[in-house]
């Protein structure tokens, strides 16, 4: 039997040409993705219940910004009224679009339940199987909060000031990056339930430093000693980077933006291959 | 009377009390959980220093307000998850069929379902909430005011989380529509209630009840008020029973799955 058609592959994948497949370096993941993807475009409904939530965030933090701004057209830390109201709704868009179980929930799960030892016997990198997977889960899930943002935005606080629709492109880019870079350094993350059972905790972490520094603040505002400091950490890629194209689009800050985000994604990248292949060692499976 | 009602919290805290055992046959991860708790909420002051560094006060509040708003909620939600933590799973409960193994319980149903399961990293919240209210310095009459206000405000959220898991009795995927209810609250409790006025202020306050479970709590501890503080106790007594006849309400209209299930 072909090594794809083990038991457990997802019944699309059975139904083309394993063979080929598994010898086309790259489309088995493009496959995992399709079929993910397609299962969650059935759950459409399911995600928009979700927008209550971003809603709320996203009304706390105008009434907080209409309260701190008191003078129309001032400045803090460089950004109007509404240059900052846009800052955290993208940042909020990044990360509620972007927020799915397959980087954190599932690795640690599959690890802790011991699901991993079926899992990486399959002809594909597993590290790579989850990040395909959960490309195919916010593919559906970002693009339907970026149009509540867009909806919110403008109903709330008007036009981005300044936005010009030939920046999109690059834009969505930026977006899909620091999405992306998102994933690999939160897969490194719940990898390291081979040691410790459940990474969840460092997730919390994780999380709240993406959340509190990143998605609320653009970095300007932080004392100017921390700001380097922060364009080290994947605060700037992930959050500030994308957000801060959209808010204020500048050439040269693009270029900057980007460049760093394939730096660090090749960075993460080498880190999650590394952090798999020594946790694997740790693997013990008893039975089952 | 008094004697049954004194069994009844006695299998409940015996109840919270095993459920907080099982969680510690891995001390490690116990212990993880509880302190990444703490410093995961910890983070979040570092976005009230950047805000207070725009303004001396956001919506009325100084730093010291802000800290005990966030420590009355941190408690208040620890608390209520620690001991009541399936008040916050309901919805599952009773879609799929598994309240059956309490129904045939000789003891109060709701109680039952309600302490069956604790929220471990839910204990690092209510300790954080405390390590707050040290940190806004210690006074005696502060400190019994917040351990009140924690037990008023523990029965608003558990409450208002079983009004929401109860609807599932009469409509369905109610589950999502009261998770997202709840964290809707816990985001508007920490929050200063001077940022929301008009529409968004009746909301804090008449639609989800943040303003009687914290925001009229930091009010009294600042400032005291026997006016608010009977409007708080009564209320928190009142929404109580309210849930309580939801829930039995509901549960009339239960209908079992069949499945076979054993609480032990």
């Amino acid at each position: 039997m072909n090594r794809c058609m083990k038991k457990g592959m997802p019944g699309q994948l059975r139904q083309q040409g394993y063979g080929e497949m598994c010898r086309v370096p790259g489309r088995k993941y493009a496959v995992i993705y399709r079929a993910v993807l397609m299962e969650n475009m059935q759950y459409a409904a399911n995600i928009a219940m979700g927008f209550f939530s971003y809603f709320v965030f996203i009304f706390i933090f105008i009434k907080l910004w209409e309260y701190i701004y008191r003078t129309p057209g001032e400045l803090i830390a460089g950004y109007t009224k509404e240059q900052m109201i846009w800052y955290v709704m993208m940042t909020e868009m990044i990360w509620f679009g972007s927020n799915t179980g397959a980087v954190a929930r599932q690795v640690t799960a599959d690890i802790r339940g011991g699901n991993i030892a079926y899992l990486m016997n399959k002809p594909y990198h597993y590290a790579l199987y989850i990040l395909a997977k959960y490309t195919g889960e916010w593919s559906i899930r970002l693009p339907m909060y970026a149009l509540l943002a867009a909806v919110i935005g403008a109903a709330m606080v008007g036009a981005v000031p300044g936005f010009r629709l030939v920046t999109l492109p690059v834009m969505i880019l930026c977006v899909v990056l620091g999405v992306t870079i998102n994933a690999v350094f939160k897969i490194c993350i719940s990898l390291f339930s081979f040691w410790i059972e459940d990474a969840t905790p460092f997730q919390w972490l994780y999380d709240k430093l993406i959340l509190v520094v990143g998605t609320v603040f653009p970095i300007e505002i932080f004392p100017v000693s921390l700001q380097p400091l922060f364009k080290l950490t994947p605060i700037y890629t992930v959050c500030y980077g994308p957000a801060k194209l959209i808010v204020d689009f500048r050439a040269e800050k693009c270029i900057e933006i980007l460049s760093v985000q394939v730096l660090y994604l090749a960075a993460g990248c080498a880190l999650m291959f590394l952090v798999y292949r020594k946790g694997v060692k740790k693997l013990y499976v008893n039975g089952g | 009377m008094l004697t049954a009602v004194r069994r009844q919290l006695r299998v409940c805290m015996l109840s919270v009390k095993y459920n907080i055992m099982r969680e510690m046959i891995n001390p490690v991860t116990f212990v993880t959980n509880i302190i990444f708790m703490m410093l995961n909420n910890a983070t979040i002051l570092v976005q009230w220093f950047i805000l207070f560094r725009l303004r001396d006060d956001i919506g009325g509040y100084t730093m010291k307000e802000v800290m005990l708003l966030w420590g009355l909620t941190a408690a208040s939600f620890g608390l209520s998850r620690v001991l009541f933590a399936r008040a916050f799973s309901l919805s599952e409960l009773i879609v799929s069929g598994k309240l059956d193994s309490y129904l045939v319980q000789p003891k109060n149903v709701l109680l039952s379902v309600m302490t069956s399961a604790t929220n471990i990293s839910a204990i690092g919240d209510f300790l954080y909430g405390l390590v707050l209210l040290f940190a806004c310095g210690f006074n005696v009459g502060r400190f019994f005011l917040f351990l009140l206000f924690t037990g008023t405000g523990t029965v608003i959220i558990t409450a208002f989380a079983l009004i929401l898991g109860s609807l599932s009795f009469w409509f369905v995927r109610m589950e999502m529509f009261g998770n997202q209810m709840v964290s809707g609250m816990i985001s508007f409790m920490t929050y200063p209630d001077g940022i929301f006025r008009g529409v968004s202020r009746f909301l804090v306050y008449f639609v989800i009840p943040v303003g009687m479970a914290v925001y009229h709590p930091v009010h009294i501890m600042t400032e005291f008020d026997a006016g608010m503080f009977l409007e708080v106790t009564g209320y928190a007594v009142f929404l109580m029973i309210a849930a309580v006849i939801v829930f039995y309400r509901g549960l009339k209209r239960y209908s079992s799955s069949s499945l076979m299930e054993a609480r032990m």
